[in-house]
Protein backbone atom coordinates (compact mmCIF):
# COMPACT_ATOMS: atom_id res chain seq x y z
CA UNK A 1 0.00 0.00 0.00
CA UNK A 2 2.05 2.30 -1.28
CA UNK A 3 -0.52 5.42 -1.75
CA UNK A 4 -3.44 6.31 0.56
CA UNK A 5 -6.38 7.00 -0.87
CA UNK A 6 -8.09 10.04 -0.33
CA UNK A 7 -11.60 9.15 0.13
CA UNK A 8 -12.41 7.59 3.66
CA UNK A 9 -12.79 3.98 3.20
CA UNK A 10 -15.35 3.66 6.47
CA UNK A 11 -16.96 6.18 4.80
CA UNK A 12 -17.28 4.15 1.45
CA UNK A 13 -18.33 1.12 3.01
CA UNK A 14 -20.92 2.21 5.05
CA UNK A 15 -22.46 3.90 2.58
CA UNK A 16 -22.37 1.19 0.36
CA UNK A 17 -23.62 -1.62 2.74
CA UNK A 18 -26.89 1.10 3.51
CA UNK A 19 -27.49 1.26 -0.52
CA UNK A 20 -27.55 -2.50 -0.58
CA UNK A 21 -29.30 -2.93 2.53
CA UNK A 22 -31.91 -0.12 1.92
CA UNK A 23 -32.13 -2.19 -2.11
CA UNK A 24 -33.00 -5.21 -0.29
CA UNK A 25 -36.10 -3.59 1.51
CA UNK A 26 -34.38 -3.48 4.90
CA UNK A 27 -32.90 0.18 5.38
CA UNK A 28 -30.00 0.02 8.11
CA UNK A 29 -29.98 1.73 10.91
CA UNK A 30 -27.15 3.78 11.54
CA UNK A 31 -25.08 5.91 14.11
CA UNK A 32 -21.75 6.12 13.26
CA UNK A 33 -18.92 8.41 13.96
CA UNK A 34 -15.73 7.21 11.85
CA UNK A 35 -12.66 9.88 12.21
CA UNK A 36 -10.32 10.28 9.71
CA UNK A 37 -6.83 12.26 9.74
CA UNK A 38 -6.03 15.90 11.13
CA UNK A 39 -8.69 15.69 13.47
CA UNK A 40 -11.86 15.21 11.39
CA UNK A 41 -14.81 13.26 12.28
CA UNK A 42 -17.85 12.57 10.24
CA UNK A 43 -20.89 11.08 11.91
CA UNK A 44 -23.40 9.06 9.72
CA UNK A 45 -26.74 8.63 11.29
CA UNK A 46 -30.67 7.84 10.21
CA UNK A 47 -32.77 11.01 9.68
CA UNK A 48 -35.07 10.44 12.64
CA UNK A 49 -38.31 10.51 10.46
CA UNK A 50 -37.42 8.63 7.73
CA UNK A 51 -35.10 5.40 7.39
CA UNK A 52 -33.87 6.12 3.74
CA UNK A 53 -33.05 9.38 4.77
CA UNK A 54 -28.73 9.63 5.49
CA UNK A 55 -27.52 12.14 7.69
CA UNK A 56 -23.64 13.04 6.91
CA UNK A 57 -21.79 15.40 9.39
CA UNK A 58 -18.63 16.14 9.10
CA UNK A 59 -16.71 18.26 12.02
CA UNK A 60 -13.17 19.52 10.76
CA UNK A 61 -10.11 21.31 13.26
CA UNK A 62 -9.33 23.20 9.80
CA UNK A 63 -13.50 24.26 9.30
CA UNK A 64 -12.86 27.69 10.96
CA UNK A 65 -9.84 28.78 9.23
CA UNK A 66 -10.89 27.62 5.64
CA UNK A 67 -14.27 29.30 6.24
CA UNK A 68 -12.19 32.33 6.59
CA UNK A 69 -10.00 31.95 3.48
CA UNK A 70 -12.95 32.73 1.28
CA UNK A 71 -16.61 34.21 1.08
CA UNK A 72 -19.30 31.25 0.71
CA UNK A 73 -17.51 27.65 2.46
CA UNK A 74 -20.92 26.15 2.26
CA UNK A 75 -22.15 27.46 -0.75
CA UNK A 76 -18.64 26.37 -2.68
CA UNK A 77 -19.59 22.73 -0.85
CA UNK A 78 -23.55 22.94 -1.98
CA UNK A 79 -22.52 23.53 -5.46
CA UNK A 80 -20.56 20.32 -5.05
CA UNK A 81 -22.82 18.04 -3.78
CA UNK A 82 -26.56 19.53 -4.83
CA UNK A 83 -25.95 17.87 -8.50
CA UNK A 84 -25.74 14.37 -7.22
CA UNK A 85 -28.62 12.72 -7.14
CA UNK A 86 -30.35 11.85 -4.03
CA UNK A 87 -28.07 14.44 -2.37
CA UNK A 88 -29.20 17.65 -0.82
CA UNK A 89 -27.76 20.00 1.57
CA UNK A 90 -29.38 21.15 4.99
CA UNK A 91 -28.75 22.57 8.32
CA UNK A 92 -25.49 21.42 10.44
CA UNK A 93 -26.23 18.77 12.86
CA UNK A 94 -25.32 19.82 16.54
CA UNK A 95 -21.94 20.00 17.24
CA UNK A 96 -21.02 19.12 13.26
CA UNK A 97 -19.52 21.71 10.61
CA UNK A 98 -21.16 20.42 7.87
CA UNK A 99 -24.47 18.19 6.70
CA UNK A 100 -25.59 16.38 3.53
CA UNK A 101 -28.88 14.65 3.44
CA UNK A 102 -28.61 11.47 1.56
CA UNK A 103 -32.28 9.80 0.13
CA UNK A 104 -30.80 6.32 -0.56
CA UNK A 105 -33.60 5.52 -2.86
CA UNK A 106 -32.26 7.62 -5.29
CA UNK A 107 -28.81 7.35 -4.78
CA UNK A 108 -26.04 5.65 -7.55
CA UNK A 109 -23.38 3.90 -6.97
CA UNK A 110 -20.84 6.69 -8.23
CA UNK A 111 -21.79 9.19 -5.67
CA UNK A 112 -20.80 7.14 -2.95
CA UNK A 113 -17.28 7.71 -3.65
CA UNK A 114 -17.79 11.77 -3.75
CA UNK A 115 -19.23 11.98 -0.66
CA UNK A 116 -16.57 9.96 1.27
CA UNK A 117 -14.59 12.79 -0.27
CA UNK A 118 -16.32 15.37 2.11
CA UNK A 119 -13.25 16.06 4.27
CA UNK A 120 -10.77 16.50 0.66
CA UNK A 121 -13.52 18.81 -0.84
CA UNK A 122 -13.42 20.85 2.36
CA UNK A 123 -9.43 21.41 1.81
CA UNK A 124 -9.92 22.11 -1.66
CA UNK A 125 -12.21 25.60 -1.06
CA UNK A 126 -8.39 27.41 -0.38
CA UNK A 127 -7.24 25.65 -3.22
CA UNK A 128 -10.09 26.23 -5.30
CA UNK A 129 -10.10 30.02 -4.74
CA UNK A 130 -5.78 29.98 -5.41
CA UNK A 131 -6.58 28.60 -8.92
CA UNK A 132 -9.37 31.33 -9.47
CA UNK A 133 -7.26 34.01 -8.32
CA UNK A 134 -4.49 32.96 -10.51
CA UNK A 135 -6.50 32.51 -13.10
CA UNK A 136 -7.67 36.43 -12.62
CA UNK A 137 -4.15 37.39 -12.12
CA UNK A 138 -2.93 36.25 -14.95
CA UNK A 139 -4.71 38.06 -17.25
CA UNK A 140 -3.59 41.44 -15.53
CA UNK A 141 -1.20 43.05 -17.01
CA UNK A 142 2.30 42.93 -16.14
CA UNK A 143 3.59 44.86 -12.78
CA UNK A 144 -0.29 44.82 -11.33
CA UNK A 145 -0.65 41.52 -11.34
CA UNK A 146 0.78 41.20 -7.44
CA UNK A 147 -1.50 40.24 -4.47
CA UNK A 148 -1.05 39.63 -0.76
CA UNK A 149 -3.62 37.01 -0.64
CA UNK A 150 -2.15 33.94 1.18
CA UNK A 151 -4.69 31.39 2.56
CA UNK A 152 -4.21 29.45 5.50
CA UNK A 153 -5.33 26.13 6.33
CA UNK A 154 -4.53 25.28 10.27
CA UNK A 155 -5.85 21.40 10.11
CA UNK A 156 -4.00 20.56 13.27
CA UNK A 157 -2.74 21.61 16.33
CA UNK A 158 0.60 23.86 15.24
CA UNK A 159 0.77 22.76 12.32
CA UNK A 160 -0.60 24.69 9.04
CA UNK A 161 -0.97 25.08 5.47
CA UNK A 162 -0.48 28.45 3.36
CA UNK A 163 -1.18 28.61 -0.08
CA UNK A 164 -0.11 31.87 -2.11
CA UNK A 165 -1.55 32.40 -5.61
CA UNK A 166 0.77 34.64 -8.20
CA UNK A 167 0.40 35.45 -11.71
CA UNK A 168 2.75 32.54 -12.81
CA UNK A 169 2.55 30.11 -10.19
CA UNK A 170 0.80 28.70 -6.71
CA UNK A 171 3.12 28.20 -3.56
CA UNK A 172 1.95 25.29 -1.01
CA UNK A 173 4.02 25.91 2.35
CA UNK A 174 3.28 22.81 4.53
CA UNK A 175 4.61 24.12 8.68
CA UNK A 176 5.06 20.89 10.29
CA UNK A 177 6.40 19.69 13.65
CA UNK A 178 7.94 16.87 14.45
CA UNK A 179 7.53 15.46 18.28
CA UNK A 180 9.59 12.68 18.61
CA UNK A 181 13.37 12.96 18.22
CA UNK A 182 13.85 10.11 15.75
CA UNK A 183 10.95 11.30 13.77
CA UNK A 184 13.17 14.61 13.31
CA UNK A 185 15.70 12.36 12.03
CA UNK A 186 13.77 10.45 9.66
CA UNK A 187 11.83 13.33 8.28
CA UNK A 188 15.12 15.02 7.52
CA UNK A 189 16.16 12.13 5.44
CA UNK A 190 12.59 12.02 3.83
CA UNK A 191 12.03 15.51 3.04
CA UNK A 192 15.37 16.26 1.52
CA UNK A 193 14.70 12.87 -0.68
CA UNK A 194 11.73 15.03 -1.75
CA UNK A 195 14.10 18.09 -2.41
CA UNK A 196 16.63 15.75 -4.36
CA UNK A 197 14.33 13.34 -5.91
CA UNK A 198 12.86 15.51 -8.70
CA UNK A 199 16.50 16.90 -10.07
CA UNK A 200 17.99 13.69 -9.74
CA UNK A 201 15.00 11.62 -12.06
CA UNK A 202 14.34 12.26 -15.44
CA UNK A 203 10.98 11.27 -15.77
CA UNK A 204 9.78 13.09 -12.53
CA UNK A 205 11.25 16.50 -13.74
CA UNK A 206 7.70 18.42 -14.72
CA UNK A 207 6.53 17.05 -10.86
CA UNK A 208 6.09 20.66 -8.76
CA UNK A 209 9.56 21.83 -6.98
CA UNK A 210 10.21 20.98 -3.63
CA UNK A 211 11.89 23.04 -1.23
CA UNK A 212 12.72 22.58 2.39
CA UNK A 213 14.00 24.94 5.23
CA UNK A 214 13.79 25.36 8.68
CA UNK A 215 12.92 29.12 8.70
CA UNK A 216 9.69 30.34 7.30
CA UNK A 217 10.21 31.00 3.64
CA UNK A 218 9.28 34.93 2.77
CA UNK A 219 6.26 34.34 1.68
CA UNK A 220 4.44 33.69 4.51
CA UNK A 221 7.03 34.92 6.97
CA UNK A 222 4.88 37.67 8.38
CA UNK A 223 2.06 35.18 9.30
CA UNK A 224 3.90 33.01 10.92
CA UNK A 225 3.76 33.02 14.46
CA UNK A 226 7.53 34.14 16.08
CA UNK A 227 6.17 32.53 19.23
CA UNK A 228 7.29 28.83 18.15
CA UNK A 229 10.68 29.39 17.07
CA UNK A 230 11.51 25.90 17.62
CA UNK A 231 13.98 23.69 16.30
CA UNK A 232 11.72 21.00 15.24
CA UNK A 233 9.57 23.50 12.91
CA UNK A 234 9.98 22.67 9.29
CA UNK A 235 8.54 24.47 6.00
CA UNK A 236 8.07 22.11 3.07
CA UNK A 237 7.07 24.43 0.09
CA UNK A 238 5.72 22.97 -3.61
CA UNK A 239 5.64 25.14 -6.22
CA UNK A 240 2.77 24.55 -8.56
CA UNK A 241 3.00 25.11 -12.19
CA UNK A 242 0.42 26.19 -14.46
CA UNK A 243 0.53 22.19 -15.81
CA UNK A 244 -0.28 21.77 -12.57
CA UNK A 245 -4.10 22.66 -12.51
CA UNK A 246 -4.95 23.31 -16.10
CA UNK A 247 -7.80 21.12 -16.64
CA UNK A 248 -10.39 20.57 -13.70
CA UNK A 249 -9.53 16.73 -13.32
CA UNK A 250 -6.02 17.91 -12.77
CA UNK A 251 -6.54 20.54 -10.30
CA UNK A 252 -8.70 17.69 -8.04
CA UNK A 253 -5.95 15.21 -8.77
CA UNK A 254 -3.96 17.84 -7.15
CA UNK A 255 -5.39 19.01 -4.21
CA UNK A 256 -5.67 15.40 -3.47
CA UNK A 257 -2.44 14.88 -2.83
CA UNK A 258 -1.37 17.76 -1.44
CA UNK A 259 -4.13 17.33 1.32
CA UNK A 260 -2.40 14.30 1.91
CA UNK A 261 0.88 15.01 1.84
CA UNK A 262 1.47 14.87 5.75
CA UNK A 263 -0.33 11.85 6.18
CA UNK A 264 1.34 10.16 3.39
CA UNK A 265 5.10 11.49 4.56
CA UNK A 266 4.10 9.99 8.17
CA UNK A 267 2.91 7.22 7.74
CA UNK A 268 6.02 6.56 5.52
CA UNK A 269 8.27 7.48 8.54
CA UNK A 270 5.87 5.26 10.54
CA UNK A 271 6.12 2.14 8.43
CA UNK A 272 9.85 2.43 8.22
CA UNK A 273 10.40 2.51 11.60
CA UNK A 274 8.47 -0.51 11.68
CA UNK A 275 10.23 -2.38 8.90
CA UNK A 276 13.29 -1.78 11.29
CA UNK A 277 11.61 -2.98 14.25
CA UNK A 278 10.94 -6.34 12.72
CA UNK A 279 14.42 -6.45 10.89
CA UNK A 280 15.89 -5.84 14.74
CA UNK A 281 13.79 -8.87 15.93
CA UNK A 282 14.92 -11.06 13.62
CA UNK A 283 18.29 -9.90 14.23
CA UNK A 284 18.27 -10.79 18.52
CA UNK A 285 16.99 -13.88 17.18
CA UNK A 286 20.56 -14.75 14.78
CA UNK A 287 22.51 -13.45 17.95
CA UNK A 288 20.58 -15.88 20.15
CA UNK A 289 21.60 -18.65 18.18
CA UNK A 290 24.86 -18.05 17.77
CA UNK A 291 24.87 -17.46 22.11
CA UNK A 292 23.38 -20.58 22.21
CA UNK A 293 25.92 -22.51 20.63
CA UNK A 294 28.08 -21.64 23.24
CA UNK A 295 26.18 -23.57 25.70
CA UNK A 296 27.70 -27.06 26.66
CA UNK A 297 26.14 -29.95 26.11
CA UNK A 298 24.40 -31.16 29.55
CA UNK A 299 25.10 -34.80 29.36
CA UNK A 300 29.04 -34.30 28.14
CA UNK A 301 29.97 -32.88 31.35
CA UNK A 302 27.78 -34.93 33.55
CA UNK A 303 26.85 -32.04 35.96
CA UNK A 304 23.71 -33.05 36.65
CA UNK A 305 24.86 -36.09 39.12
CA UNK A 306 27.43 -33.52 41.01
CA UNK A 307 24.87 -31.20 42.38
CA UNK A 308 25.50 -31.16 46.04
CA UNK A 309 22.81 -31.08 48.25
CA UNK A 310 22.65 -30.13 52.00
CA UNK A 311 21.35 -33.16 54.64
CA UNK A 312 17.69 -31.05 54.63
CA UNK A 313 17.89 -31.14 50.30
CA UNK A 314 18.59 -28.05 49.90
CA UNK A 315 21.06 -27.26 46.85
CA UNK A 316 24.57 -26.17 47.77
CA UNK A 317 25.13 -22.70 46.19
CA UNK A 318 28.83 -21.11 46.37
CA UNK B 1 36.32 -7.28 5.97
CA UNK B 2 37.96 -3.84 5.13
CA UNK B 3 41.98 -4.24 6.26
CA UNK B 4 41.89 -2.59 9.42
CA UNK B 5 38.99 -4.03 10.52
CA UNK B 6 41.16 -7.52 10.88
CA UNK B 7 44.03 -6.47 13.47
CA UNK B 8 41.04 -4.51 15.62
CA UNK B 9 39.03 -7.77 15.79
CA UNK B 10 41.86 -10.00 16.27
CA UNK B 11 43.10 -7.49 19.04
CA UNK B 12 39.60 -7.86 20.94
CA UNK B 13 39.81 -11.63 20.66
CA UNK B 14 42.87 -12.14 22.15
CA UNK B 15 42.16 -9.79 24.76
CA UNK B 16 39.29 -11.30 25.62
CA UNK B 17 40.76 -14.78 25.80
CA UNK B 18 43.39 -13.53 27.89
CA UNK B 19 40.66 -11.86 30.28
CA UNK B 20 38.09 -14.67 30.42
CA UNK B 21 40.05 -16.60 32.98
CA UNK B 22 37.48 -16.73 35.45
CA UNK B 23 37.29 -18.59 38.45
CA UNK B 24 34.43 -18.93 41.33
CA UNK B 25 35.42 -16.13 44.00
CA UNK B 26 33.03 -15.56 47.13
CA UNK B 27 33.15 -11.81 48.31
CA UNK B 28 35.94 -10.67 50.85
CA UNK B 29 33.32 -8.66 52.60
CA UNK B 30 30.32 -10.51 52.26
CA UNK B 31 29.49 -14.22 54.05
CA UNK B 32 27.86 -15.81 51.60
CA UNK B 33 27.83 -13.36 49.01
CA UNK B 34 29.30 -13.76 45.25
CA UNK B 35 28.90 -11.24 43.41
CA UNK B 36 30.90 -10.09 39.96
CA UNK B 37 33.77 -7.74 41.33
CA UNK B 38 34.35 -5.78 38.56
CA UNK B 39 30.76 -4.61 39.30
CA UNK B 40 30.96 -4.00 43.00
CA UNK B 41 32.49 -0.51 44.14
CA UNK B 42 35.03 0.09 46.46
CA UNK B 43 36.38 -3.83 45.81
CA UNK B 44 39.87 -4.83 46.27
CA UNK B 45 43.00 -3.77 44.28
CA UNK B 46 44.02 -7.31 44.04
CA UNK B 47 41.02 -8.88 42.64
CA UNK B 48 40.75 -6.05 39.70
CA UNK B 49 43.07 -6.24 36.81
CA UNK B 50 44.29 -4.09 34.57
CA UNK B 51 41.32 -2.72 31.82
CA UNK B 52 42.41 -3.25 28.61
CA UNK B 53 41.46 -0.17 25.80
CA UNK B 54 41.24 -1.47 21.85
CA UNK B 55 40.58 1.36 19.94
CA UNK B 56 40.32 1.22 15.82
CA UNK B 57 39.36 4.69 15.74
CA UNK B 58 38.06 7.81 18.07
CA UNK B 59 34.13 5.67 17.38
CA UNK B 60 35.07 2.49 17.33
CA UNK B 61 36.36 1.17 20.49
CA UNK B 62 36.44 -2.09 23.15
CA UNK B 63 36.95 -1.50 27.03
CA UNK B 64 37.34 -4.58 28.65
CA UNK B 65 37.62 -4.42 32.08
CA UNK B 66 38.79 -8.36 34.16
CA UNK B 67 38.89 -9.01 37.58
CA UNK B 68 38.99 -12.41 39.44
CA UNK B 69 35.52 -13.99 38.37
CA UNK B 70 34.56 -11.46 35.57
CA UNK B 71 35.02 -9.53 32.68
CA UNK B 72 33.01 -6.47 31.49
CA UNK B 73 33.06 -5.80 27.88
CA UNK B 74 31.91 -2.60 26.61
CA UNK B 75 31.67 -1.84 22.99
CA UNK B 76 31.26 1.58 21.48
CA UNK B 77 29.35 1.25 17.63
CA UNK B 78 30.36 3.48 15.28
CA UNK B 79 28.09 6.34 15.14
CA UNK B 80 29.17 8.55 11.87
CA UNK B 81 26.31 10.98 11.93
CA UNK B 82 22.89 11.27 13.58
CA UNK B 83 21.19 8.63 11.53
CA UNK B 84 23.82 5.81 13.01
CA UNK B 85 23.35 7.39 16.44
CA UNK B 86 19.35 7.12 16.43
CA UNK B 87 19.97 3.59 14.73
CA UNK B 88 22.31 2.55 17.00
CA UNK B 89 20.61 4.15 20.12
CA UNK B 90 17.43 2.31 18.97
CA UNK B 91 19.15 -1.23 18.00
CA UNK B 92 21.44 -1.64 21.31
CA UNK B 93 17.72 -0.51 23.63
CA UNK B 94 16.08 -3.25 21.41
CA UNK B 95 18.48 -5.88 22.80
CA UNK B 96 18.80 -4.38 26.08
CA UNK B 97 15.53 -4.84 26.66
CA UNK B 98 16.00 -8.58 26.37
CA UNK B 99 19.06 -9.06 27.96
CA UNK B 100 17.45 -12.18 29.98
CA UNK B 101 17.91 -14.32 26.54
CA UNK B 102 21.37 -13.12 26.09
CA UNK B 103 22.38 -14.16 29.40
CA UNK B 104 25.91 -11.97 29.52
CA UNK B 105 24.38 -8.91 28.11
CA UNK B 106 24.49 -6.09 30.45
CA UNK B 107 20.93 -3.83 31.06
CA UNK B 108 22.79 -0.62 30.68
CA UNK B 109 26.06 0.26 29.08
CA UNK B 110 28.73 2.14 30.67
CA UNK B 111 28.95 5.57 30.31
CA UNK B 112 30.54 6.28 27.00
CA UNK B 113 29.91 2.84 25.04
CA UNK B 114 26.65 1.74 22.96
CA UNK B 115 26.77 -1.67 24.78
CA UNK B 116 27.99 -3.45 27.58
CA UNK B 117 28.36 -7.57 28.20
CA UNK B 118 28.78 -8.90 31.86
CA UNK B 119 30.35 -12.29 31.89
CA UNK B 120 31.01 -14.32 34.91
CA UNK B 121 32.52 -17.27 35.95
CA UNK B 122 28.83 -19.19 35.87
CA UNK B 123 28.81 -18.14 32.33
CA UNK B 124 32.17 -19.46 31.59
CA UNK B 125 31.85 -22.47 33.21
CA UNK B 126 28.38 -23.04 31.86
CA UNK B 127 29.40 -21.74 28.33
CA UNK B 128 32.55 -22.55 25.78
CA UNK B 129 34.63 -20.06 26.31
CA UNK B 130 35.85 -19.77 23.13
CA UNK B 131 32.17 -19.95 21.53
CA UNK B 132 31.71 -16.93 23.78
CA UNK B 133 34.42 -15.08 22.22
CA UNK B 134 33.49 -16.09 18.89
CA UNK B 135 30.02 -14.34 19.95
CA UNK B 136 31.08 -11.26 20.24
CA UNK B 137 33.17 -11.16 17.86
CA UNK B 138 30.74 -12.23 15.36
CA UNK B 139 28.44 -9.73 17.70
CA UNK B 140 30.35 -6.36 16.56
CA UNK B 141 30.49 -7.55 13.08
CA UNK B 142 27.19 -7.84 12.22
CA UNK B 143 26.08 -4.64 14.46
CA UNK B 144 28.46 -2.53 11.91
CA UNK B 145 26.54 -4.51 9.28
CA UNK B 146 22.86 -4.14 10.50
CA UNK B 147 23.45 -0.54 11.43
CA UNK B 148 25.02 0.42 7.94
CA UNK B 149 22.13 -1.56 6.27
CA UNK B 150 19.15 0.01 8.16
CA UNK B 151 20.80 3.36 7.04
CA UNK B 152 20.87 2.43 3.30
CA UNK B 153 17.21 1.26 3.38
CA UNK B 154 16.02 4.18 5.36
CA UNK B 155 17.53 6.48 2.24
CA UNK B 156 16.35 3.91 -0.41
CA UNK B 157 12.79 3.63 1.04
CA UNK B 158 12.91 7.59 1.35
CA UNK B 159 14.13 7.74 -2.58
CA UNK B 160 11.33 5.92 -3.59
CA UNK B 161 8.02 7.24 -1.51
CA UNK B 162 9.39 11.03 -2.70
CA UNK B 163 9.77 9.72 -6.40
CA UNK B 164 5.95 8.18 -6.53
CA UNK B 165 4.64 11.00 -4.69
CA UNK B 166 5.94 13.63 -7.08
CA UNK B 167 5.43 11.00 -9.77
CA UNK B 168 1.69 11.38 -9.52
CA UNK B 169 2.21 14.77 -10.30
CA UNK B 170 3.52 13.88 -13.35
CA UNK B 171 0.79 14.92 -16.38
Amino acid sequence: MLYLQPQNLLVQKTLTEALEANARGTPLILDRIISDFDYTTLHISNSPEEKALLWISIKTKAWLSISKCGPDLVGYLNTKYDDLAGVSTCQPEGGYDYTLQVDLKALQNDAVVQLSLLKVMTMSYPFQLAFNEFASLAQLPEGSNTTETVHKIEYRDDENVFIKPSNDRITVIFETFFQDETDKVFGKVFLQEFVDSRKRNRAIQSAPQVLFSHEPPLEISKLVSSRVSEKSRRFITFVLFPRHFQTPELQFSSICHLALFRNYFHYHIKCSKAYMHSRMRYRVDTFIKVLNRAKLDENEDGSEETTRRTVTGRKMVY
Amino acid sequence: MSQSLRPYLTAVRHSLQAALNLSNFSSQVVERHNRPEVEVPNASAELLLQPMHISRNEHEQVLIEPSVNSVRVSIKVKQADEIEQILVHKFTRFLEQRAESFYVLRRVAIPGFSISFLITNMHTETMNTEKLVDFIIEFMEEVDKEISEMKLFLNARARFVAEAYLGEFVY
